[in-house]
């Protein structure tokens, strides 16, 4: 087919379109409600992905955790797991020396929903987290102001600790908080440190934090702790992302040796990284993106069977002109092509305001909403796509009957 | 089908084959025992049972019948929307009673050009646009396309209305649009179908004037009437009466 043919049948399709404006609108509108669909569903799909990779991405890069429950998503500890020995402290060090991929080690203990009290201010949600001096660094989250946990802390099991944000912003609202004492469950522990801010995960703030170094946790919470208050993790960092892999391999195999898992048995523990985390994610967005991606298509459906409907109307109406074009040389691939294009016209013009629309959804929901949907290019040239195969497929028939049309006959037409 | 005689003769297969001869390589039309006949249910018609003449370049003839004598059939297949049940039409030294579908798009719109009674313009387009179509068709690019269209919209002396839309013109000038639409692809006849049918006498004696210019400007017309007065303005007239040939004569 060559260009003048493309625009003689796009000539013609606009022109059908201005003469009908209100019928060439009904008619588009299924297609455009399909395309607002899936653009408006795919920004939002998009933004819950990249609201949750950046969430996950801010944990810590690259982060390994392990501990003695199973880390499915949306598992409940059972007895068993909450009855199994905990992880030590002896175990982060085996992985520290003995796991290739892994750059460094941190160990923490932590409890939640701690009472901490400076003169006459209270906080009791805080999150106590007994820590070592790797964890700066293992977590990428470092000290703001002051110093963080020593070796020497750890030693002397000392009575310092280091403040996250928000419990700055609790206790010390209009002084410094460095040096001063405050009580944790009533005990005394000096401020030698402020944390740098870390935002929040899934809606919670991760400021809401004080660490202590882990053998003065263990000095206070000896023995074994009920669950779920107090939790011992330990979290590896892994020399990069390519090795989180190796990591895990290499952790499962240290602690499976250390905790004595029966060859063939279950492991006794559970890791899990982002990337874990991530795919567990993608698995419930897959099967949303599923569930919406049949609404659009029925929605296409609809979209296309009233472009078909139409387009039959419209070369009914259109014998007369169509006789013309055959008596002066128009051939059947003439006139199949120009409804074609005709219905390929139509639906992609419905597909872009779809597109405008579903784009401006997306917009808004971004600017009015905390989820940060946006639509991707790929979405774009997939709104559009779908929508001129929309035309293609159902103006195929009109457009072929159009062809096959007698050329007396059409002419006799009134 | 108006045109169609319902008086059934011998089917062409039980008629005794009669001598025809080859076509003749002057003509531009040369029809050799044409027969067109129409299945009516289980009926078969016959519109058209054996008809032959030559038409050289460059005559004017008019093809003159009664309604229902077959002269519009005649018409479509001279104009090759339709082929022949048998016999043999050769157009321009082309064999047009065995083509295709789109075989005969092509020579219609290489070889004819077609002049209609209700002129048969696209509404929603301008004169330059409906002049264009059949180059589009064609293949002709763009502004080679435009050159021609204007200066086939010049020879009918519609200059000053190139973009005006059929609706905004007169009858007369939209036959003058129909016209120019016809020869704008230089084709080998101008086939016109009642031409004036539509018309007033005044706008009528007009347009049979431009088609005696274009005539003399060695252009091969043929019109199809009923009208003996526009008829007689051709030099040719051939005369046809259920299905036959009923009188061939020159009269100019």
């Amino acid at each position: 087919m060559r260009l003048d043919d493309i625009k003689e049948s796009a000539l013609m399709a606009f022109d059908t379109l201005r003469a009908n404006k209100l019928r060439s609108l009904l008619t588009i509108l299924g297609v455009t409600v399909g395309v607002v669909t899936v653009i408006f569903m795919v920004s939002i799909i998009q933004g819950l992905n990249k609201a949750f990779a950046q969430q996950i991405e801010a944990l810590g890069s690259n982060a390994i955790w392990a501990t003695k429950f199973d880390p499915s998503f949306g598992h409940q500890p059972t007895s068993e797991e909450i009855h199994r020995k905990d992880l030590t402290l002896e175990d982060a060090e085996a992985i520290r020396n003995e796991a290739p991929s892994v750059l460094s080690v941190s160990p923490i203990h932590r409890k939640i929903a701690e009472t901490v009290r400076y003169a006459d201010k209270q906080s009791d949600t805080p999150i106590v987290i007994g820590a070592t001096p790797y964890y700066e660094f293992t977590q990428s989250s470092f000290v703001d102001r002051g110093r963080f946990i020593t070796d020497t802390d750890m030693r002397e099991r000392s009575n310092i600790c280091v403040l996250g944000i928000d419990l700055v912003k609790a206790l010390f609202p209009y002084e410094d908080p460095i040096d001063k004492e405050l009580k944790i469950n009533g005990k005394p522990f000096k401020v030698v440190g402020v944390m740098e801010p870390l935002g929040t995960f899934l809606g919670q703030s991760r400021d809401n934090q004080v660490f202590i170094p882990i053998t003065t946790f263990a000095k206070y919470y000896p023995g074994e702790q009920p669950f779920p208050e107090v939790v011992f993790v330990i979290i590896v960092r892994p020399k990069s992302r390519a090795y989180v892999k190796s990591a895990i391999d290499e952790m499962t195999d240290i602690l499976r040796r250390r905790r004595r898992d029966a060859t063939g048995a279950p492991s006794t523990f559970g890791i899990s990284s982002q990337d874990a985390l991530l795919d567990i994610y993608n698995q419930l967005t897959g099967a949303t993106a599923l569930v919406l991606t049949a609404i659009s298509f029925v929605a296409l459906m609809i979209g296309g069977i009233g472009v078909m409907n139409i387009m039959l109307v419209s070369v009914t109406e259109r014998t007369k002109e169509i006789g013309i074009r055959k008596a002066v040389g128009a051939t059947r691939l003439n006139i199949l092509s120009q409804f074609l294009i005709e219905a390929v016209v139509l639906t992609a013009f419905g597909g872009v305001i779809g597109l405008v629309l579903g784009e401006v959804a997306s917009l808004l929901t971004n600017k009015y909403s905390p989820l940060p949907a946006f639509v991707p290019m790929w979405a774009i040239v997939v709104g559009i796509g779908i929508s001129a195969a929309v035309g293609i497929i159902f103006g195929l028939w009109p457009a072929w009957k159009a062809a096959r049309l007698d050329p007396i006959e059409a002419l006799r037409w009134e | 089908m108006s045109d169609v005689t319902l008086a059934a003769p011998p089917t062409p297969s039980a008629l005794p084959e009669q001598p025809v001869s080859a076509h003749d390589a002057n003509s531009l039309i040369s029809m050799r025992d044409i027969w067109k006949t129409y299945e009516m249910g289980s009926e078969q018609v016959h519109a058209l049972h054996g008809v032959s003449f030559d038409i050289p370049k460059g005559e004017y003839i008019a093809i003159i019948g009664p309604s229902g004598s077959g002269k519009s059939t005649l018409m479509n297949l001279i104009g090759c929307l339709d082929t022949p049940s048998k016999g043999e039409y050769w157009l321009n030294a082309k064999n047009v009673s065995l083509m295709d579908d789109d075989e005969l798009a092509r020579i219609r719109n290489q070889e004819v050009g077609f002049v209609f009674q209700t002129f048969n313009l696209l509404a929603r387009a301008t004169a330059l646009h409906n002049v264009e179509l059949p180059l589009i068709y064609g293949g002709i690019g763009s502004s080679q396309r435009h050159e021609m269209a204007k200066e086939a919209l010049r020879a009918v002396d519609l200059s000053d209305r190139i973009t005006h839309r059929p609706n905004e013109l007169s009858g007369g000038q939209r036959q003058r649009v129909a016209i120019a639409r016809a020869l704008v692809n230089h084709p080998s006849i101008l086939l016109a179908d009642e031409p004036t049918g539509a018309l007033d006498t005044h706008t009528s004696m007009e347009i049979m004037d431009l088609f005696e210019r274009l005539h003399g400007e060695g252009n091969t017309i043929i019109v199809v009437t009923h009208e003996h007065d526009i008829a007689e303005r051709a030099h040719r007239v051939i005369s046809i009466r259920d299905g036959l040939i009923e009188k061939d004569e020159k009269i100019r």
